[in-house]
């Protein structure tokens, strides 16, 4: 498979980096933040972005079997704690947005565990992964490449 | 009478209340919201204006953003934008005489990329744009649906609300 174009503006693809990297660092939480990343690219169907943040988790030392439940969270009891299924929720609800609106009760789990700067950085950070979902999967650009 | 009757309806008419903001997240996270402004100048770069509001009127209507739409149709009608093509953006597909064939291209590539979550981009539609847009500006356009799409989640997730937006206020 080859990509459909590997034509990127160098000025978006150098702002859509930073976006990313303040996102996750006013989030402060690196394990989840990848958990959020793969979740949105499960919903999204990106395979490159999918490939990435798996294997960035797996460096990261997260149990294999968290990885292979996180697309059946709500049904894997304490595999995810409480924390992270408000943010995985909260993932969901921003990430299919077609659907409807974030409904208040998800927005008010997430707003339970997490404080107004973290949340904030938790937004963006779903909001930057379906950017790239969108940009990786609608160029087609095969997992693993290394031109984007 | 007529007047009279107008005049009493508009002073009588009792709209819901405004919704309150979840969340003030430009303030709260200074340095995501400088990038996303970055991001957005970078992506709208090439494009043709009227296009560009066009397809970010269209992904906020699938995404439900109020706040952009009441910020993107101002800005298009302050622009010179007609009444008619921005009220037919929703039933495009049933009124494509408003709308020149890039346009239609341009709509039909925002819709498949705002909607992932049901399948992905289909080559027809991909290809469709790839007639009507050369490489550089195709990537362009790419972009400012991924970026109004971003600007979309933060608006409904925080829920800003609309009505307030003044054309070309961020301009």
């Amino acid at each position: 498979m080859t990509a459909r174009t590997t034509r990127l503006d160098d000025g978006v693809r150098s702002a859509l980096r930073t976006l990313s990297a303040t996102a996750k660092k006013g989030f402060g939480d690196p394990v989840l933040a990848e958990l959020v990343q793969i979740r949105a690219s499960q919903l999204n169907h990106c395979a490159f972005c999918l490939d990435l943040h798996l294997a960035i988790a797996r460096g990261q030392g997260v149990d294999e079997r968290r990885l292979d439940l996180l697309d059946a969270w709500e049904e894997a009891g304490d595999v995810f704690d409480e924390r992270e299924r408000a943010a995985l929720a909260l993932t969901e609800a921003v990430t299919v947005l077609t659907e409807g609106f974030v409904p208040d009760e998800v927005y008010e789990e997430a707003a339970r565990h997490f404080g107004d700067t973290e949340l904030a950085h938790l937004v963006a950070l779903i909001t930057v992964i379906n950017s790239w979902n969108r940009l990786m999967a609608g160029r087609r650009i095969p997992p693993g490449s290394t031109e984007w | 009478m007529t007047t009279n009757t107008e005049t009493n309806t508009e002073a009588t008419t009792k709209y819901a209340p405004e919704p309150t903001p979840r969340l003030d997240w430009a303030a709260l996270a200074p340095d995501v919201y400088k990038a996303m402004i970055r991001l957005d100048t970078a992506a709208r770069r090439g494009l043709d204006p009227a296009l560009h509001e066009l397809v970010q009127i269209r992904a906020s209507q699938i995404n439900h953003c109020a706040f952009c739409l009441d910020m993107h149709t101002k800005d298009a009608l302050a622009a010179g934008e007609s009444v008619e093509r921005i009220v037919q953006l929703s039933a495009w597909e049933e009124s494509p005489h408003f709308y020149t064939e890039k346009e239609l291209a341009a709509l039909k590539l925002t819709e498949a990329v705002t909607v992932l979550t049901d399948g992905f981009v289909p080559d027809e539609v991909y290809e469709e744009a790839a007639r009507h847009f050369e490489e550089a500006e195709l990537a362009q356009l790419l972009a400012t649906i991924t970026v109004i799409n971003a600007w979309n989640r933060f608006g409904v997730t925080c829920r800003r609300t609309p009505g307030h937006y003044r054309p070309g206020q961020h301009t």
